[in-house]
């Protein structure tokens, strides 16, 4: 284990976390913003009508 | 010497001109002025964690937290582990965001009202209103100090690329509000992210990890790696920065507004949980890149502006092609950042200053040419008060005392108004107006030749913040004691 373990762990643990969620929010937000969009613009139909 | 280059200028060209696209493209989706201040409350999970995540790191963030980490070795990196845990037991438990959430309010002295009374809630707003854009008045110049360090630009075109910067976030925020805040910010995320990562991998395979151990290890000794032993730093540091951190999680108004546009309270406590481990990201990448500039600039390379040794060590080892990815993921940074606060604070503006005005019977169309009006006076605020405010001392300390101009105060009010039934408005502006003076002052003795060495010296940053808290809290509990309590009306029927 490298000297202060510690500060290893959490600087690769970062690496590591961040790299993951940043793959995986890049895919699932996508379909977030997809899904808004597509009720907000139902939202304004119903509205017009 | 730098090694910014015509292809790492196209890499940012095309990202500024996609986020443009994206940011624009979705205004004809803002009807109301609901849609433009927290996006209809559409906000799903992931995208809430994607804007959540770019808006609170920018390239202040990383300004202020690689010069602790060039300052501080990575005992710096504290408040990142405090902010983590604060993110983490606020979305697991619920603690304050829920009832905030199920109130179905747009910001946080809406509720207020709701216990306070309507003068509480106004002037809840202009202390948030104040407070946030001091702390967003560095922002600007921050952010063109970096760019200007990491591209080799002449100094004496940061005024025009700090402007070219707010042009850009400004017309996109003006058009499409939180709506093409949310799309932008996860567009930043994404290449906010991937930059970071690269750059952080880079450090540590060309660095290296003894290397940046060593570093701290000579410069600061046991201190650099434990906040308890470094002279400087001890409890109080520790103190301070948990309670800004518990408050800023409670009432920041950018996190805040993350929670209120989320489409229930569930998602919005798990935008929290889930984003609690980025905490931790947004302050140890950066202090590892501040102690990488501490192992390999040497002290007559940085001189006195410790803010600048991270870009000046980034414009050395940076390569070609990363450096443009580097760049734009900074862009994407500020951008974001600069999006979410502009349309943050216009929202307080609109929803509780201007209240006693508006009365809630505008049009839609009269709101949102006000909302949009609002936008766009921050961002000239921003431009001015970026160019004249000289900045005394560490940009953290500024930041946090800033910060609390309202986030004392604030979290006093919201934990009362949450679960303290005889809190009342006495109590409340007690604790507003002790909130709002100790830290103003501070910032004014800081200014003034006569009081700043008791101001940075004899009181610092730490102590007085701690005071703010302490002080309001207790103008709160005092101020609705004294009240005298009036006799609840008798339900009819």
């Amino acid at each position: 284990m490298p000297e202060h373990w510690f500060w290893f762990l959490a600087t690769m643990g970062c690496v590591v976390w961040y790299s993951t969620i940043t793959v995986y929010v890049a895919i699932r937000g996508a379909m977030d913003i997809k899904h808004m969009l597509r009720r907000l613009a139902g939202n304004g139909e119903e509205e017009q009508e | 010497m730098t090694n910014f280059s015509w292809i790492d200028g196209s890499i940012v060209g095309l990202y500024i001109v996609a986020t443009m696209i994206a940011g624009i493209a979705v205004r004809k989706y803002v009807g109301k002025v609901e849609h433009f201040l927290i996006a209809g409350r559409e906000m799903n999970l992931y995208l809430g964690i994607a804007s959540l995540a770019a808006t609170e790191f920018g390239i202040v963030t990383c300004m202020y937290t690689s010069q602790n980490g060039y300052k501080n070795g990575f005992a710096g990196a504290t408040p990142g582990i405090l902010a983590m845990l604060a993110m983490f037991f606020v979305g697991y438990t619920g603690f304050c965001v829920k009832p905030l959430r199920d109130a179905g309010v747009i910001t946080i002295p809406e509720l207020f009202e709701k216990r306070y009374g309507p003068r509480i809630r106004w002037a809840a707003g202009v202390v948030i209103v104040l407070g946030g854009l001091l702390n967003m008045g560095v922002f600007l110049r921050t952010g063109g100090d970096f760019l200007v360090a990491v591209c080799g630009f002449d100094p004496k075109y940061l005024e025009i690329t700090m402007t070219a910067l707010l042009l850009f976030v400004a017309i996109y925020t003006v058009l499409g509000g939180m709506l093409s805040v949310l799309v932008t910010d996860f567009l930043q995320f994404v290449v906010m992210s991937g930059g970071l990562l690269a750059v952080t991998i880079l450090i540590l395979v060309n660095v290296g990890w003894s290397e940046l151990v060593a570093a701290v290890q000579k410069n600061y000794g046991a201190g650099g790696f434990n906040p308890l032993v470094k002279p400087d730093m001890g409890w109080k540091y520790i103190a301070d920065n948990a309670l800004l951190s518990l408050a800023m999680v409670l009432t920041w108004q950018t996190t805040i507004q993350r929670l209120l546009a989320a489409k229930d309270t569930k998602t919005g406590c798990q935008v929290y949980t889930r984003t609690s481990v980025f905490f931790l990201c947004r302050w140890l990448i950066p202090v590892v890149w501040g102690i990488a500039a501490l192992a390999v600039l040497k002290p007559e390379d940085v001189g006195d502006n410790t803010l600048l040794a991270m870009p000046t060590m980034l414009s050395r080892l940076t390569p070609v092609g990363l450096m443009g990815i580097l760049v734009a993921a900074m862009l994407a940074a500020d951008m974001s950042t600069d999006a979410s606060y502009m349309i943050t604070w216009s929202s307080v503006i609109y929803n509780d200053i201007l209240a006693p005005f508006h009365k809630n019977q505008w049009s839609e169309k009269r709101g949102l040419i006000v909302s949009r009006s609002i936008v766009a006076i921050i961002g000239v605020f921003l431009l001015v008060y970026g160019l004249w405010y000289p900045l005394q001392g560490s940009l953290w300390d500024y930041l946090r005392v800033t910060g609390n101009i309202y986030l004392s105060s604030m979290s006093v009010l919201l934990v009362a108004c949450c679960y303290w039934k005889r809190a009342n408005s006495w109590g409340a502006a007690g604790a507003i107006i002790c909130g709002a003076v100790i830290p103003t002052a501070f910032l004014v003795m800081e200014q003034l030749p006569s009081t700043q060495h008791f101001a940075k010296v004899v009181v610092g940053p730490e102590y007085s913040n701690i005071a703010t808290y302490i002080i309001a809290a207790t103008a709160m509990v005092v101020g609705s004691l004294l009240k005298p309590q009036t006799k609840p009306v008798a339900a009819r029927g």
